[in-house]
């Protein structure tokens, strides 16, 4: 095991305690399941002083669903979002991303904040120190250089959390408190397309809750991901998708992939097939939609034309099955 | 007296390990586990160059720290080591040169981590750097710098021969192809990292180690070679042990850095290595390419075999020799190949040396061949099974390149997997994207020749019977995961008639227990086993003489049921504790021993340089059957089922062989379809468990298990090795599986969907441009 540094741990029992011990200080880190954040820490990527345990904010461990909106709390492990019978009905995608996330293990640790602001990855940035200080370090993370595409300025680390693209479908806002108040913005404004900072997050800032409006009637949402084991595997690429279809023809559809790109997205292009059959012709075309906006780099050891064609050919296999159903 | 009780029967009788109720409750301590506030921390200082010569290597400022207690370098220790005594060029800390990205340059004795590593940021290396090679083809090249000034042209072993009349083989073939195999290189991921606890007694000299080794024995003569002591001063403790897979069937570095840095420090060093060090360590298995051409008759027999292949051999050594003969001389031994010519070439590369893993040299080469064999079975019309059937050996024999045969349960494990998955009525029958394959396997029992000949016997076991009534097994044969200590309880109480609850066992102590080579290439149930038969038997014979004179008849007429013993039918008898006072009382504490030795006959041959290796007492082999599905728009492969059939002659404990099957195929499994190391420049980028891609329980399909019993005239109760020959088949299995399923057949592992999407790819243009042509 790599040797564990020394920080101060709080665990603050409010959400406005929890902001002021994070306040002034940059090197603060806000802490929930802390899966991916522990790893970190070993491997010198994160170097906190103190960090902030939000477990014990009754706040943040709420799923709530009122006037058919559903409210998740950023604490809420992945393990009850993913077994919660309620959000399973209705928000489809939402609960079956959750299921899908690493292993048994992790998901009763990690959580829906942690998942959200999962920090990007990548194969020269998810190793040891001694490992990136012998490859000079590299453009995310102390170094100058880029080892995905040398010579670039920009940093393709890939955004992997399974939840967001989910949620995207399903237009969730999330509630955001941080030293300057609370905010409520779309979910899509919390991601930037740039690796090294991909969360608009102010300094301090933190997500406090996920808000998900009642889907359009007749709704049905999936999620599909790759990888090349059925566990623990981050997704190389992940699909969610929603399709309302009346008489035939598809009223309303949405999908969204994470896995692909620095920032997860909806994909764009796609409306045209409102009001249409998703004939094997709508479905080949949603296909090469979401290849062409899908990006992967060389972040994974799986080719990244792999991981495009992929993602292309999971969105048609989901869209096909919630438009049949 | 029990009137009616006969001897206890262990034999055959499926037995949970015993030393299961340990390590399923958690008190089973493995050497990281040994705590104590005097032990110190001991860090690697690691090269981050792969190839360079070290100008300057300035630890002060790390010695000087607070905490720090000792430092150690090249410096330190002008020995090398390594397992075979023909190629030890490895030194425990780099000198003079770094040949590897992760090479342990020097090392630091703290009070405790933080301050380890603090240490570790203030030591000071310059390089001068030299062209590196990351593949076998770049060493190769013409002008590469040689890693090892001993090795022209980067060529750790050129391993040749030719045997029997290849050229008129291919020319009496009705039908010959060639084809070309590669297998990336793979480590054991076994669970437990390494780590070795050193204590250093400076008042007497005196140094003792635990630490997560398959070859305590191998541990203590490098020891005691690279710290120039006595091997009496010298005491090696194999601990719990987390798995090893090969990857410790030679002594590592981290076991002499810890004793190094022990001595120095006048203490205790602990070093704990990362799951990253670990993989750095390597040891694993070869990065291989393999060029194969078969002659085929008309009816599916063998005329002639052409094998040129090329390992990775990394900077060091390690077993690579025996790992390239390996390659060659098990191309026998499973078929009846007439011919055959080899060429086989382990190349210095820049990269952390491989080692024994599970089915050491064997598995990339039979992947080769049978999926070869499949191929062109194919193209002659012939069944897989009939091709193989076509071509079987009859026991006893001895192999075109005398490797002695006498044991032969392949024809067996045909017809049982044959029948238990359908294949006559489901082959070629299961649909789109769904298929079977077959393959078939083979695996030595111990190897004949062992890597230091001494003359000694390969094994020894010490019994002991005091005052209590309980026996203590000792042996030097390192348990580790295997159910090695098991089967030897097993095979003493089955002589004994006894309960295996009278019966302890101590394992590879050196203060304590008989010398033994230790736990590789599945020589452990065979030789140990037999030792400890014969050993029995001497306790045996000691007791029954005993209860003879207690009796006042003649020996041959006492019979021993275990817990008793008696002079015939109508005799009342005596306990065992009667019979064991009665014998103590005429010798006092009674210790016996029993050896093993091979017989020369199965030493291999002489026809070419390195033949002894394949030498064995015995072959198990295997065959199985894999199902599997491909997904057609994502390339996935999912194995639905694996039906295997082992040879392993008598089954000592049924458990233990089921599960060592299982494991076999499973491990294959990773090989096949998800693992491999990667290097960027040299350093690994898969040195953690996500991205190196070990199976989870999700990818592990039902392992349906047939035992055959194929019973060895030399093996301890007719046993035979069970824990590797049915790793191999399961690639060539899977390939041959996949073309049955998609009609492409992969030759390159592990078929990850990336690799498998690119040949159905590769397909569908090569169809696309043949219709428009």
């Amino acid at each position: 095991m790599e040797y564990m540094p020394a920080f101060r741990l709080h665990r603050p029992a409010s959400v406005e305690e929890a902001v002021a011990l994070a306040a002034g200080d940059p090197a603060v880190r806000f802490l929930a399941g802390g899966t991916d954040m522990v790893v970190n820490i070993r491997r010198g990527i994160e170097r906190p002083t103190a960090l902030v345990d939000l477990s014990a904010i009754p706040e943040l461990g709420a799923i709530d669903i009122d006037s058919g909106a559903l409210r998740i709390g950023a604490a809420v492990t992945l393990a009850r979002l993913a077994a919660d019978p309620r959000v399973a009905a209705v928000w489809t995608a939402v609960a079956e991303a959750a299921g899908s996330v690493a292993g048994p293990t992790h998901r009763a640790y990690g959580t829906v904040g942690g998942n959200l602001c999962l920090d990007t990855r990548c194969l020269y940035y998810n190793q040891s120190e001694w490992w990136r200080s012998s490859n000079d370090y590299c453009l995310k993370h102390r170094g100058s250089v880029c080892h995905v595409a040398p010579g670039g300025k920009q940093c393709f680390a890939v955004f992997s959390g399974d939840l967001t693209p989910g949620l995207l479908i399903h237009d969730a806002t999330v509630d955001l408190v941080g030293p300057g108040g609370r905010r409520t913005i779309p979910l899509g404004d919390l991601y930037r397309d740039d690796g090294m900072d991909h969360l608009a997050l102010a300094a301090g800032e933190m997500v406090a809750a996920v808000r998900v409006p009642a889907p359009p009637r007749g709704a049905r949402s999936g999620y599909l991901k790759s990888r090349v084991r059925g566990s623990i595997d981050f997704p190389l690429a992940g699909v969610a998708a929603l399709v309302v279809s009346s008489d035939g023809l598809a009223t309303d559809i949405r999908v969204a992939v994470t896995g692909v790109n620095p920032r997860p997205h909806r994909i764009r292009g796609i409306d045209v097939h409102r009001g249409h059959a998703l004939d094997d012709n709508a479905l080949d075309a949603i296909r090469e939609a979401v290849r062409t906006q899908a990006k992967p780099m060389k972040t994974t050891t799986v080719a990244p034309w792999y991981r495009r064609r992929v993602v292309g050919a999971l969105a048609r296999r989901l869209v096909a099955r919630l438009a049949s159903s | 007296m029990m009137d009616g009780a006969g001897p206890v029967r262990s034999i055959g009788v499926p037995t949970p390990l015993v030393d299961g109720p340990e390590k399923v409750s958690g008190k089973a301590r493995y050497a990281a586990d040994y705590l104590g506030h005097d032990i110190l921390v001991g860090r690697i200082w690691r090269s981050p160059v792969a190839h360079a010569r070290i100008l300057a290597v300035d630890v002060t400022k790390a010695q000087a720290l607070p905490g720090v207690v000792a430092a150690v370098t090249g410096a330190d220790c002008d020995k090398t080591f390594g397992v075979l005594p023909v190629a030890m060029n490895e030194y425990p800390l780099a000198r003079e040169r770094v040949r590897y990205r992760g090479e342990p340059v020097a090392a630091i004795a703290a009070i405790d981590a933080e301050t380890a590593q603090r240490a570790l940021d203030l030591i000071a290396v310059e390089f001068a750097p030299l062209p590196a090679y990351f593949s076998a083809v770049d060493a190769r090249a013409p002008g590469a710098v040689l890693l090892h000034d001993d090795k022209p042209g980067n060529v750790e072993r050129h391993a040749t021969y030719a045997i029997g009349d290849v050229d008129a083989g291919f020319a009496a073939a009705d039908l010959v192809r060639e084809e070309t195999y590669h297998c990336a290189e793979v480590c054991q991921v076994q669970s437990e990292p390494h780590a070795a606890l050193a204590e250093y007694d400076a008042e007497r000299d005196e140094l003792t180690v635990r630490c997560s080794t398959q070859v305590p024995f191998y541990v203590h003569l490098m020891l005691a070679r690279t710290l120039d002591m006595e091997k009496s001063r010298i005491r090696v403790i194999k601990p719990h042990i987390g798995g090893g897979f090969g990857c410790r069937t030679e002594t590592l570095a981290i076991e002499l850095i810890a004793a190094l840095l022990a001595r120095k420090a006048k203490g205790r060093v602990r070093i704990v290595a990362t799951r990253e060090e670990t993989f750095i360590t390597h040891r694993g298995r070869p990065e291989q390419t393999t060029r194969l051409r078969i002659g085929l008759t008309r009816d599916g027999r063998i005329t002639a075999v052409e094998c040129e292949t090329v390992q990775r051999g990394g900077a060091y050594s390690g077993y690579g020799i025996v790992t390239i003969l390996y390659s060659g001389s098990m191309i026998f031994a499973i078929y009846d190949v007439p011919a055959a010519r080899y060429d086989g070439y382990r190349i210095a590369t820049n990269t952390p040396p491989p080692g024994a893993f599970r089915g050491h040299g064997t598995v990339n080469v039979r992947f080769a061949f049978e999926s070869l064999l499949d191929r062109m079975a194919a193209e002659l019309g012939l069944d897989p099974f009939a091709v193989r059937r076509a071509n079987l050996l009859k026991a006893p024999t001895f192999t075109a390149n005398d490797l002695m045969v006498n044991s032969y349960g392949l024809p067996d494990c045909l017809d049982r997997v044959e029948a238990a998955s359908g294949w006559r009525t489901r082959k070629g029958r299961l649909g789109p994207n769904r298929g079977l394959g077959m393959a078939c396997s083979h695996y030595v029992s111990g190897a004949s020749k062992p890597v230091h000949w001494t003359g000694e016997p390969h094994a020894t076991v010490n019994l002991k019977l005091d005052f209590d009534g309980s026996i203590t097994l000792l042996t030097g044969a390192a348990e580790i995961g295997q159910g090695s200590s098991t089967v030897l309880v097993q095979c003493v109480a089955e002589v004994l008639g006894l309960d295996i609850g009278r019966i302890r066992i101590i394992a590879a102590d050196s203060a304590v227990t008989p010398k033994d080579n230790g736990s590789y290439s599945s020589r452990v149930t065979y030789m140990v086993g037999n030792a400890a038969i014969e050993a029995a038997n001497n306790l045996k014979a000691v007791l029954v003489k005993a209860a003879a004179d207690r009796l006042g008849v003649r020996v041959e007429d006492v019979e021993c049921l275990g817990e008793s013993y008696r002079a015939g039918r109508q005799d009342e008898g005596l306990s065992f504790d009667d019979v064991v006072k009665a014998a103590l009382a005429d010798a006092g504490t009674i210790t016996v021993k029993g050896n093993f030795s091979t017989i020369p006959a199965s030493h291999g041959g002489k026809k070419y340089r390195g033949a002894a290796i394949g030498g064995t007492m015995a072959f198990a082999y295997a065959a199985q059957v894999v199902e599997v599905s491909v997904d057609p728009d994502t390339a996935e492969i999912r194995v639905e089922k694996v039906w295997v059939a082992h040879d392993c002659g008598r089954a000592l404990n049924p458990l233990a062989v089921e599960g060592q099957v299982q494991g076999s195929v499973w491990m294959g499994m990773g090989q096949a379809l998800s693992e491999e190391t990667r290097y960027h420049d040299g350093l690994g980028i898969t040195g953690n468990m996500l991205d190196y891609r070990v199976p989870t329980i999700v990818e592990s399909p039902p392992i349906e298990v047939h035992i055959v019993e194929a019973a060895d005239p030399h093996g301890p109760f007719g046993a035979k090795e069970a824990g590797e020959s049915s790793l191999a088949g399961f690639l060539p299995a899977l390939a041959n599986a996949i073309e049955d399923a998609i009609g492409i057949r992969p030759t390159e592992l592990p078929v990850t969907p990336d690799r498998l999407m690119a040949l159905m790819e590769k397909r569908a243009r090569d169809g696309r441009a043949t219709k428009a042509s």
